[in-house]
């Protein structure tokens, strides 16, 4: 029988990561019938139906869920430029940025995006042309614009919205468009006319907010800077809080338990977005390899390497709290282009994760983080098959992840040479 | 110390056709300097200085020549056989994101210069914006903006409608502002719903306001014409090519005018008759009727079609035996015709008389020259842009060739076209091809 229904895919490796946080299995096996994962095991547990046509994969690495990076901006351009200047470029143009950007996550490994902020109706508009067949992308999770105040971070974007009212009607609006989660910029950040070490919404902006967005089923997610507006977003009943820095208004890190303690009571992911950091400081080394700094540029590059290691050691701290992180890329943000997920990964394995808990902080659970987690994110019968394959064991080292063998996307191997 | 400026690439083949229509040179070679083409000749007589570098490509069984210029596309399109009228409603984001598809698929099948035709709002000049930023690649881009037409008249839902001379001038001004390289005009209506394709649009005083406007700023013109009096007003107008250029009455009757043939040819005017977007029109009722049988009224329309088909290619033929300037202008992705198929409408001026060598240079130098690109594309000369294309088999002996695009260099690179299987898929097949 030729028909879909009998289209199955049987996906042999020497070891299988489901992604839900269990050891590896050696010689796992994953039977896909369609666009659906129907078995995981071991290829003596795994067999197809009898008689089934079946096409046979095997390969000598490690096959495990596709990844899902929670924080991407598709429309941005990771050479450094910043928001300010990335939003002058037309919207056309941007969405064809946006396209590359998706095209290159895919190939590289990545099934599924959210992306936590775009200009105008960019994203929006690439999702209709990805259904149209027009081009390919990872499964996307999208919330169009951030809903930022006056002036405030990424407000460039397109939504300002003041006081209660506006900021249900924005939400609104988003979810007319085609929102599936709302992003709201609890704090400034590098856009230059907001704050980043202040909080921007009141408490009560924010509860509209979030209420608006749960009454529809959609999750809410907060951009923090600075410490306020973790404990705002924490009031307001947020899902999952990015950057989560620990600043205080006078620019001093103050790492505080009891706000760590909350975000684990109240389930509260965090994505510490580590690399895009890094990749600013990488992008100083490698400016320093061809000469000295000025001294404008050594002292952001010496704040940015404190920015770091603080980073690292508030990373420490919320993980000993319990709370669940979560890894997203920030990428193509800042200098941190697209297709280079693993970097982030990377990074929280040297913030303290086993490599495996960042495999699952880079699958399950930031398909968790994404409300996602019904239908992607481990290798689970019944879930979509979105799979990964690659050389190498990255429960061992992580940076196997760098060795992409194969990609399916809804149970189709991904032609990563299609550059039509 | 060996500088970007010193460094050169060597391209070798088989056999080389520089497109200016002397036979093929055996064992040609072009060498490559700054993206720009130094040397073109004999293997023995073409070589880079002695001691610089050189990036060296060999392809010994096959040809190398100049990459296609196609002078008339719509990149917004799909060339799944819907109208203009529900392509216009798709947001610009999309159009943008499909034409950014469709200039890679020129690009991926060996045309490296496309003349664009009638792309909604600013689509395309985005696209090439985002070209020249290298976010997507695509072949180079003679752009009109947006088609200039009559209210209601043909592609005027593209964003512009013109009344009046003095209007008809601030539109062109406008174009060329925005980054129009030639104006595009609607001499006659067409597929529109609103337009009538067997009746002019603008009037003559409009026409000439618009070509004056153009050419006062160095920018060819264009009109479609489906029909004849928009054929006469554009040759009062001193239009420099016509599209279509179909010969019908007002009441539908098929009249080929000798008498415009030659003025044609006195005016030095360019024709790109359009003909394969004619024929997969008739492939696509084809395939239905194979898969579903028609309904009696797409049974008339393809009847139509085949008639209307045998005339278009028996007035293409009266024009090439003239030596009128007949060239290569796909127009697709329009209705059934989808972008990456070029050749169909070379293989299509064959069929209408063309020797093969002509065919190649009426989708290469004489393309070229339709849209004012001569001096930079379409040969292999010094000094013009190295868009060279490298081609399984012989293409002065069958257009068909042309389908067997094995290499492409835009500008002196070698094109990262992706997987073979991938490429193929751009090509339309025949019904029960």
């Amino acid at each position: 029988m030729g028909n879909a229904s009998s289209n199955f895919k049987l996906i042999t490796a020497a070891r299988l990561i489901d992604g839900t946080g269990s050891p590896p299995l050696e010689r796992g096996a994953v039977l896909v019938e369609g666009d659906t994962i129907r078995a995981v095991g071991t290829e003596e547990t795994v067999i197809p139906p009898e008689g089934a046509s079946v096409e046979r994969l095997d390969y000598k690495g490690t096959v495990l869920p596709g990844l899902v990076d929670c924080h991407v901006h598709l429309i941005g351009i990771g050479d450094g430029r910043p928001g300010d200047d990335l939003n002058k470029l037309p919207d056309e143009v941007l969405t064809l940025q946006a396209a590359s950007n998706a095209r290159t996550h895919l190939y590289s490994g990545v099934t599924t995006v959210r992306d936590c902020g775009a200009k105008h109706r960019t994203t929006f508009m690439l999702r209709r042309a990805v259904e149209m067949g027009i081009t390919p992308a990872p499964r996307l999770v999208l919330a169009g614009r951030p809903v930022a105040i006056v002036g405030g971070h990424l407000s460039y974007f397109g939504v300002e919205a003041t006081g209660e009212v506006e900021c249900r009607a924005a939400v609104r609006q988003l979810i007319k468009e085609g929102a599936d989660f709302i992003k709201i910029t609890a704090t400034g950040g590098t856009t230059q006319t907001s704050f980043p070490l202040r909080p921007s919404f009141t408490v009560q902006e924010m509860t509209a907010a979030c209420d608006e967005a749960h009454k529809f089923g959609k999750h809410a997610c907060a951009h923090c800077v600075s410490s306020q507006g973790i404990v705002n977003a924490l009031d307001a009943g947020i899902d999952t809080i990015f950057h989560a820095r620990f600043n205080e208004p006078d620019g001093s890190v103050r790492f505080q338990p009891e706000i760590a303690d909350r975000i684990a009571r109240q389930g509260v992911f965090v994505n510490p977005t580590l690399h895009v950091k890094r990749a600013r400081i990488w992008a100083f080394e490698q400016q320093i390899e061809s000469g000295p700094l000025d001294e404008d540029e050594q002292s952001a590059y010496d704040e940015l390497r404190r920015e770091y290691d603080s980073n690292l050691v508030c990373f420490q701290g919320l993980r000993d709290a319990g709370v669940t992180m979560v890894s997203g890329s920030d990428s193509a943000w800042g200098n941190y282009t697209m297709g280079g997920f693993p970097h982030e990964i990377e990074a929280n394995v040297e913030a303290g994760m086993t490599p495996l808990d960042a495999v699952v902080s880079a699958t399950g659970d930031s398909a968790k983080s994404c409300a996602i987690h019904r239908e992607v994110g481990t290798l689970e019968p019944g879930k979509k098959a979105d799979i990964l394959v690659v050389d190498g064991d990255p429960s061992q080292d992580i940076n196997a992840l760098w060795n992409v063998a194969d990609v399916f996307q809804n149970g189709a191997l991904v032609d990563r040479r299609d550059f039509v | 110390m060996a500088t970007k400026a010193d460094a050169f690439t060597l391209v070798k083949a088989g056999r080389l056709i520089d497109a200016n229509g002397g036979p093929p040179i055996d064992r040609g070679a072009v060498l490559i300097r700054d993206g720009k083409i130094a040397r073109v000749g004999a293997q023995n007589d073409v070589a880079a200085p002695e001691g610089a570098a050189v990036e060296t490509y060999d392809y010994p069984q096959m040809t190398l020549m100049p990459g296609m210029v196609d002078a008339h596309t719509h990149h917004n399109g799909f060339g799944d056989g819907r109208r203009g009228d529900d392509l216009v409603k798709l947001p610009d984001e999309v159009l943008t994101l499909q034409s950014a598809r469709n200039a890679r698929m020129s690009l991926f099948t060996g045309v490296t210069t496309i003349r664009e035709n009638g792309p909604k709002n600013e689509t395309s000049l985005r696209l090439r914006d985002a070209i020249n930023q290298g976010i997507t690649v695509g072949p180079r881009m003679v752009l009109n903006g947006r088609a200039v037409a009559i209210i209601g008249g043909h592609m005027s839902y593209f964003g512009i409608e013109s009344t009046g001379p003095v209007e008809a001038r601030a539109h062109v001004r406008q174009l060329i502002k925005e980054g129009a390289d030639y104006i595009k005009i609607t001499a006659t209506g067409g597929s529109t719903k609103t337009s009538f394709p067997l009746l002019p649009s603008f009037n003559v005083d409009e026409l000439m306001a618009i070509t004056d406007e153009a050419h006062k700023f160095g920018k060819l013109t264009a009109t479609h014409c489906t029909s004849t009096q928009g054929i006469v007003n554009s040759l009062d107008a001193g239009v420099d090519m016509i599209i279509h250029c179909i010969f019908k009455e007002p009441d539908g009757s098929e009249n080929f005018r000798q008498d415009l043939a030659e003025r044609l040819g006195e005016q030095g005017t360019f024709v790109n008759p359009t003909l394969h977007v004619s024929r997969s029109g008739i492939w696509a009722l084809e395939r239905k009727k194979a898969e579903r049988g028609l309904t009696p009224a797409e049974q008339v329309s393809l009847d139509e079609g085949y008639r209307d088909f045998d005339v278009r290619l028996e007035d293409s033929r009266r024009m090439i035996e003239m030596g009128l300037k007949v060239i290569t202008g796909s127009d697709s992705s329009w209705s059934d015709y989808p972008l990456g198929n070029t050749p169909y409408e070379t293989e299509c001026l064959a069929m209408a008389g063309y020797s093969p060598m002509q065919a190649l240079q009426s989708v290469t130098r004489n393309s070229a020259a339709s849209i004012g690109m001569d001096d930079r594309v379409g040969t292999l000369e010094p000094g013009k842009e190295a868009d060279l294309i490298v081609v399984d088999g012989n293409p002065a002996e069958d257009v068909n060739a042309l389908w067997n695009i094995a290499e492409v260099f835009f500008a002196g690179k070698k094109v990262d076209r992706g997987s073979d299987q991938s490429v193929a898929g751009i090509r339309q097949r025949p019904p029960g091809g």
